[in-house]
């Protein structure tokens, strides 16, 4: 969360010479970041980044105090104003005016203290406090809310004031609400309460307070108002947290209360509310200090080795310095010998410092990241077994020099685009707290995504590819299956062109044993996507790896996809797994190699695959067969032939072209053209 | 005379043709096969001297392999360069070269490859670890229990109907430290050099953030690692990536899982660090790092007292913006064509 500080009040505490450039820079480099300046009038005003473990910086006060520990050293003077946390010491009062509080559970609020105003004006507040708040980004509204706002931000500790003649029967109990119990609000809001909210009722049961985060419209200070009840409290912080959770509504008192404010602090912050209502409102105290405080925050101390110090930010620091940094920070030096130390932590500090590591980032911080030095970490011998990654770049360089385009898209799907593919939406994982109705479902299948991305494109020719985890429900108990796919999608080509891509993977891959069969299923999401028979599903040592296809004409016609679109899809992980890099060297045949064609008359419905695998199989000299030419009902295949030990004569070929036109003939009744029979 | 002759020919005639250098070769390859005396004019002169049966195919065999012959001499033709008239030639150089086509990566896979092969330079391992995480490895096991106002920093996506008895809730991992904890338990013990790159997810959209984006988190665990192995490590790569002018600055911060913890920011891309409406008074923020917290060790079953680390996480998508000048995270996942081709 971001405060902003005008430089002019920070001053007011921190007396120091210090340019606010300068101040800045040094404030970022050791303590809270400084992420931006703006010049108002003749006065600065820093917006800082408080982060979350350090509510006591949350302050004009806070921030002083951690410039005057970060200033010197780089040489610059400051003095800090020290505030007193003593009780005020009220005294001549003539009559008191009563009332009568009861807390129902101590462990909602650690600190409850009030004091009651008499013969207050309300007017408008000085200008210096109006234009300070104004410069923090509060609007001024009368003296007495604006000294509740101006403390808050000057020492961290939110407070807020009542209509004392508004609480009825001069009474009040803070309690946890009962569900359905209602509030009005300070900004006219009806706000129904979750349960166990904290909040105060008066003597008529009415509730008159949403503590730590708003008053009651009902008991709020106005132009009438002559007596003011002040209120200074800390509250259970994950109580204030979970209120602002379930009502979806925070202000800047509940950031505070929920990240922790100091109850020690309180006092400092009552003291200074007694001068600034005695000046800006001529009030007059009428009550004694109501202090409940059941458990005051004992002594805590956090043990220091300096040898972990060393361990920790590799740089000796000299003891005498460790103890400097320290006690500039406010922490004290309670014990020590030889290497080991005690600290007493100060009050505003109690809980975010509780292990020697949090020590050592003061020190650290205080000292200067800059004035370490940089070292690289050694080099280690770490096993690790695996591959994908390299696979997997080796696959999209592979394909980005092959001529596709890379896309990657969300995650997340919409219920209308899996409705849309086919795809059953109740087997998918599903976000419980979607950010909009385009992103609910973890994706089953990357080809939705990528036809939306062809739809999108419009173009008549386009390949590309997407390489991505799916997610696979696995059940209850269970994380989904996260499983690297490759999808391609490719319009204006033929299967053939696709086919080859894959051919050239699994070449590249080292994978051989690659088959593709049928796929019979109508119902499963890839049998309503691709063609009923213009589709292959590919399978390696039975292992189903993926399909290849063309896609439906209804199934384009959804995206408006004119063009025929070809898809291949491949469960990349199973085929990485199966990915060989190994190869080995066959000595090169030193006789030559005879070329013939032949060509075929085959008849209908004949797999290529089998007649190029039956050539194959029919003698060793067999090195290639290519296809080379289509026509109407012939194949012409181009073989090589050779041996690795002699040149081969015609008499030996001419014997292997007779067994193979054979066997063609006798088992796939395939006919060499132009012979008989 | 017969059939096997012919292929015998017809192989012979193939694997010479497709040997031929030159188109005198060739011309002398025609002559001695196509030619007026050449052995396809001699086959056909013994036709005649053939079984009347066999004449008719024999014919049709031997007419089919002389244009066989041709065809392949012609083909040859186009591979041999014209060998004659060099000198003379006009060359036409400024003809358009025929491009093989040409693919594009997504800028975000090239960036994740500079990043791994930085890092792998010092020894990191790339690792993956899963998106859809459970609560424990996000944020309870990092130090940061169920209601810590720490978790606010985190728009989280839950999932439906998915909890663990032990581990908690399903969320959409938030960033890539939760690999941290699975990478001790997958090593056991030290040393560890971990990279672990991957998808992240939060609830919010803007210029700057997209529900998905990617992080790159290292992670190291040893003996005697220290704030110094941190600062070089961290230094080493931005002076890689951004390049040797880059400067780099280390600031307090606060994450529940590292003590100390810090955020890192490196001189701006567009003012060179005097300040502009782009940065944040002359300096960029790159992201968080700090020394592992002796809880998270604990719960990644690694000893605190021997051991120390620390880790760094970074979004991938806020280098590349910055080193390309992107000024809108969606663009990155929009995928027009016209945006992806530029890279």
């Amino acid at each position: 969360m971001n405060i902003f500080i005008p430089d002019s009040w920070l001053k007011d505490y921190l007396k120091t010479e210090t340019p606010a450039k300068e101040i800045a820079r040094y404030l970022s480099l050791c303590s809270q970041s400084v992420e931006r300046m703006k010049k108002i009038g003749d006065d600065w005003v820093y917006e800082i980044e408080i982060t979350t473990n350090r509510p006591d910086c949350f302050s004009v006060y806070g921030i002083a105090r951690e410039l005057n520990a970060i200033l010197p050293r780089f040489n610059l003077k400051t003095k800090l104003k020290t505030l007193s946390n003593l009780k005020p010491q009220i005294s001549g009062l003539k009559e008191t005016l009563p009332l009568e509080v009861k807390i129902s559970k101590s462990s909602l609020c650690p600190r409850f203290t009030a004091l009651i105003f008499d013969e207050v004006i309300i007017k408008p507040s000085p200008k210096i406090i109006q234009e300070r708040l104004e410069k923090s980004g509060i609007r001024a509204i009368n003296n007495v809310v604006d000294i509740s706002n101006y403390l808050m931000l000057e020492l961290g500790s939110p407070m807020h004031t009542f209509d004392y003649d508004k609480i009825k029967g001069n009474k009040m109990i803070l309690r946890e609400s009962a569900d359905g119990e209602k509030i009005t609000t300070l900004d006219n809001q009806d706000r129904e309460l979750p349960e166990g909210t904290i909040i105060i009722e008066d003597g008529e049961g009415r509730i008159i307070d949403l503590c730590g985060i708003m008053g009651g419209e009902n008991s709020q200070v106005d132009e009438k108002t002559k007596k003011v009840l002040l209120f200074i409290q800390t509250y259970n912080p994950v109580k204030i947290r979970q209120t602002c959770q379930k009502m979806a509504f925070r202000t800047d008192a509940a950031s505070r209360f929920e990240k922790g404010v100091d109850p020690e602090g309180v006092l400092i912050a009552m003291n200074r509310a007694i001068s600034l209502f005695k000046e800006n409102c001529q009030a007059k105290i009428s009550s004694q200090l109501i202090d409940f405080y059941s458990q005051p925050q004992k002594e805590k101390s956090v043990k220091l080795n300096l040898d972990l110090v060393k361990k920790i930010i590799g740089v000796e620091i000299p003891k005498k310095q460790v103890i400097t940094i320290l006690e500039s920070l406010g922490f004290k030096l309670q014990k020590e010998s030889n290497q080991q130390q005690a600290y007493l932590i100060p009050h505003w500090r109690f809980n975010d410092i509780n292990i020697p590591e949090d020590l050592i980032e003061e020190i650290a911080r205080i000292y200067g990241y800059s004035n370490l030095t940089s070292n690289l970490p050694p080099t280690a011998n770490v096993m690790t077994t695996n591959n994908t990654f390299k696979w997997e770049s080796r696959i999209k360089q592979a394909l980005k020099f092959w001529g596709f385009y890379e896309v990657i898209n969300y995650s997340m799907v919409s219920l209308e685009l899996l409705n849309k593919t086919d795809f059953d939406n109740e087997d998918c994982i599903k976000i419980a707290n979607p950010l909009s109705e385009e992103w609910v479902y973890m994706r089953p299948s990357l080809i939705p995504s990528l036809m939306e991305n062809a739809a999108k494109n419009k173009k008549e020719k386009i390949r590309i590819f997407e390489m991505a985890n799916i997610y696979l429900n696995m059940g209850k108990n269970q994380l989904p299956e996260e499983n690297l796919t490759l999808s391609i999608l490719v319009s204006g080509e033929t299967f053939v062109s696709l086919k080859g891509i894959f051919e050239s993977l699994m070449e590249d891959l080292g994978i051989k044993d690659y088959e593709l069969s049928s796929y019979p299923l109508e119902k499963t999401a890839y049998g309503k996507i691709f063609h009923p028979s213009r589709r292959a599903e590919i399978n390696i040592k039975g292992k189903t790896v993926g399909f290849i296809g063309e896609s439906k004409k209804d199934f384009n016609q959804k995206f408006c996809l004119e063009e025929k679109i070809f898809i291949l899809d491949l469960d990349i992980a199973a085929i990485i797994e199966m990915a060989n890099e190994e190869k080995k060297y066959k000595p090169i045949s030193k006789y030559p190699p005879i070329i013939e064609d032949l060509s075929f008359v085959i008849p209908e419905k004949t797999y290529l695959k089998d007649i190029v695998d039956l050539i194959k199989k029919t003698s060793l000299i067999i090195q290639t067969v290519d296809l080379i030419d289509i026509y109407e009902d012939s194949r012409t295949f181009r073989l090589t032939y050779q041996n690795q030990e002699k040149t081969l004569t015609d008499k030996e070929v001419a014997e292997i072209r007779k067994k193979i036109i054979n066997n063609l003939q006798e088992k796939l009744k395939v006919k060499l053209k132009g012979s008989k029979g | 005379m017969n059939p096997e002759r012919l292929q015998n020919i017809k192989n012979q005639a193939i694997s010479t043709i497709l040997e031929a250098k030159s188109e005198k070769e060739l011309e002398a390859l025609r002559i001695e096969y196509l030619g007026r005396n050449g052995e396809m004019a001699k086959l056909i002169k013994s036709i005649p001297g053939l079984e009347p049966e066999v004449r008719k195919t024999m014919g049709s065999l031997i007419n089919e392999t002389k244009q066989i012959i041709e065809q392949a001499i012609n083909a040859q033709k186009k591979n041999i360069q014209p060998q004659t008239g060099e000198q003379k030639d006009w060359f036409d150089f400024t003809v358009p070269g025929q491009k093989p086509p040409k693919g594009h990566l997504h800028l975000i896979t090239t960036t994740i490859k500079e990043i791994t092969e930085i890092f792998s330079g010092l020894g990191f391992k790339k690792v993956a670890y899963p998106e859809v995480e459970w609560d424990w490895y996000t944020f309870e096991g990092l130090n940061m229990p169920q209601n810590h106002p720490a978790r606010d920093e985190w728009e989280t996506f839950f999932v439906k109907d998915l909890i663990h008895p032990k581990y908690g809730s399903a969320v959409l991992t938030t960033h890539t430290s939760s690999g941290q904890l699975r990478e001790m338990e997958r090593a056991k013990k030290p040393p560890i050099r971990m990279l672990n790159i991957a998808k992240c997810y939060r609830r919010q959209i803007d210029a700057s953030h997209a529900p998905m984006f990617y992080q790159f988190e290292g992670l190291v665990i040893d003996e005697g690692i220290n704030i110094t192995h941190l600062k070089g490590t961290l230094d080493y790569f931005v002076k890689q990536y951004f390049g040797p002018k880059r400067e780099t600055r280390i600031r307090p911060f606060h994450f529940q899982f590292t003590e100390p913890s810090f955020e890192i920011d490196v001189t701006c891309i567009v003012c060179g660090g005097k300040g502009c409406n782009v940065c944040k008074e002359g300096w960029m923020e790159l992201g968080g790092a700090g020394m592992v917290h002796p809880t998270v060790l604990k719960n990644g079953g690694i000893d605190p007292e021997k051991y120390t680390g620390f880790a760094f996480g970074w979004g991938v998508e806020r280098l590349l913006m910055m080193k390309h000048k992107i000024n809108d995270i969606r663009l990155l996942f929009n995928n027009e064509l016209k945006f992806l081709e530029q890279f």
